[in-house]
């Protein structure tokens, strides 16, 4: 299989197919899951959020968990935007299933990104290891994560801004 | 409540499928072997055991692998008595010796045994059995992707930011490490290696490499604990047990365990750990100061060095400065896992609680060997298991 590149210009739901004789090929975009995340308006998770304490969930949470919290009044939240890397990890090997990825394997960056949304986050990186660093800031995105039956499964992951 | 004493402890050599050591041995004959080691050091027979508490992994209806307490009591003889099979991941060793002693602490009997054993499965483990978009284990891996190791990289990177760790310093826990180990003879590994073995090892999650993480293991513990007064009638110099905790998972806590948190507003790191420990310095009146040594769970060398930080034994950022002057070996001011650790041994999960509260007995009764702290008087042991819990005991002489 050709090299494929997620083609951040258009943004949406199809990626660059591979280049056969110059013509563009158009790859549907799927969410790995769906309803995790979107790509409308901007790279966002969707999670809820507390309105009596102010905590943060994502993925969703039915009620607040904070032991500390005196009700629990959860409403819905895209968070999206931009963090710090906390810390950072790399799949060396890959992981188990039910993780999927394109063969053969590459290794990749697991960012734990703390987001000016309030949430800290672990996602892949787009970045290649030698670019990332603690305290750098990047910005949430929806990225490939691997191919299955002509079409691209998508997921958040993190770009260094 | 009552004084506990621990009277007899046994430890079936931790080995790997198909060695010379554990062969093809279930966990039941492992634990057979353990349980006979520990009745024979406690002088006591079978039929004077009053009650089971075991580590399991086991699921229910039968599912899974690993070890159910009753499997073991028919093995050896069912005698009718209770049989406690507690689980809690890693964890459950350290949560059996605790409902084990609390049993014995809260005069319901004066005899308990515990035990714990582990025949891990082959290749890696699944933390998800499910394709639920409910299950947080199944997001994690399927729109993330992070290998069982991933999660301590990212602490011992963080640890880099923080302190200045280096690599080296990483792989120097490691060679300390199997240095106590040689002449333990329940350890799997018993051979020195070297710095620059550790960093030829591959990186299994960077920053960390495969001789820095412990593998899978399969062994038994077990421990026979009684009343310190019945202790008295079998022997003039039984060894204590100052406290045993169990404590889970604060919601403050600032480790990146699922897909997302709050972000936390201090460095609340391990807190079921923490809230282990701290509760058993609390509940034994006995200060980290006081610790003569300590047998903590290093599933990778980065523990070697947060948690004796997090729990006060030294100060924030020293424990690397006290390995580099050789001060966490048997004979320094901060012994840290005199045995060999996980590191050395392996995990065979269920086991690894029991196994502690062995180690620091024969320490405090100074039958360690070559791994003795000098003038061994108080230990301290502590478990870590998924699920968010933790274990603490302090034993004493
Ligand atoms: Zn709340």
């Amino acid at each position: 299989m050709a090299e494929k590149r997620s083609n951040e210009v258009d943004g949406a739901f199809v990626e660059e197919g591979s280049v056969a004789g110059g013509s563009f090929v158009p790859v549907l975009r799927v969410p790995a899951v769906p309803g995790l995340f979107s790509e409308e308006g901007g790279a966002t998770v969707l999670g809820n959020k507390c309105l009596a304490c102010g905590t943060p969930y994502f993925p969703k949470a039915a009620e607040c968990h904070n032991p500390r919290c005196g009700e629990s009044r959860m409403a819905d939240c895209a968070f999206g935007g931009k963090g710090v890397i906390w810390s950072y990890s790399v799949a060396d090997f890959p992981p188990p299933p039910p993780h999927k990825f394109d063969k053969p394997f590459k290794s990749y960056v697991i960012g734990v990104i703390d987001m000016d949304n309030g949430l800290r986050m672990v996602g892949q990186m787009v970045d290649p290891l030698e670019h990332v660093r603690v305290g750098a800031q990047v910005e949430l995105v929806v990225d490939t994560l691997y191919h299955e039956e002509g079409k691209a499964y998508t997921s958040w992951k993190f770009k260094l801004v | 409540m009552r004084e506990v004493s621990v009277l007899g402890v046994g430890v079936h050599r931790f080995g790997k499928t198909g060695d010379e050591v554990v062969g093809t041995k279930s966990v039941t004959e492992l634990c057979r072997h353990a349980v006979q080691m520990a009745l024979k050091d406690a002088g006591v027979s079978w039929g004077q055991i009053e009650a089971v508490a075991a580590a399991s992994s086991r699921f229910s209806g039968g599912k899974g692998w690993g070890l159910n307490g009753n499997d073991v009591v028919e093995d050896i003889g069912s005698t009718g008595i209770p049989v406690y099979n507690l689980s809690a991941g890693c964890a459950a060793g350290g949560n059996a010796f605790n409902v084990g002693y609390s049993l014995v602490a809260g005069g319901i009997h004066d005899m308990v045994l515990v035990v714990g054993g582990e025949v891990m499965p082959k290749g890696m483990i699944q933390t998800s059995g499910v394709e639920e978009a409910t299950d947080p284990e199944f997001l994690r891996q399927r729109c993330v992707g992070m290998p069982g190791p991933s999660f301590w990289a990212t602490l011992a990177r963080r640890r880099m930011f923080d302190h200045g760790t280096t690599e080296e310093q990483y792989a120097r826990v490691t060679v300390k490490a199997r240095k106590c180990s040689v002449g333990n003879p329940h350890a799997r590994f018993q051979k020195e290696i070297s710095v620059a073995d550790v960093l030829a090892s591959p990186y299994v999650s960077n920053p960390l490499r495969l001789f820095e993480i412990c593998p899978v293991s399969n062994g038994a513990a077990a421990v026979v604990i009684c009343s310190a007064a019945k202790a008295r009638q079998f022997t003039g110099k039984p060894v204590t047990v100052a406290t045993s905790t169990v404590a889970t998972i604060d919601f403050t806590d600032a480790l990146p365990r699922g897909l997302a948190g709050p972000v936390p507003t201090g460095p609340s790191f391990h807190t079921e750990a923490k809230a282990a420990v701290m509760r058993a310095f609390e509940r034994a009146a006995i200060g980290p100061r006081d610790i003569s040594f300590t047998e903590l769970q290093d599933n990778t060398c980065y523990y070697e060095l947060a948690f004796p930080e997090e729990w006060g034994l030294c100060e924030p950022g020293e424990a690397q400065a006290l390995l580099d002057s050789g001060q966490t070996t048997p004979v320094g001011r901060m012994p840290i896992n005199p045995s060999g650790g996980f590191v050395s041994f392996g995990e065979a999960t269920t086991a690894m609680g029991v196994w502690q509260i062995a180690e620091l007995t024969w320490q405090l009764r100074g039958q360690a060997g070559a791994r003795q702290v000098p003038d061994a008087k108080v230990g301290l042991a502590q478990t870590n298991g998924l699920g968010g819990n933790a274990t603490a005991a302090i034993l004493k002489r």
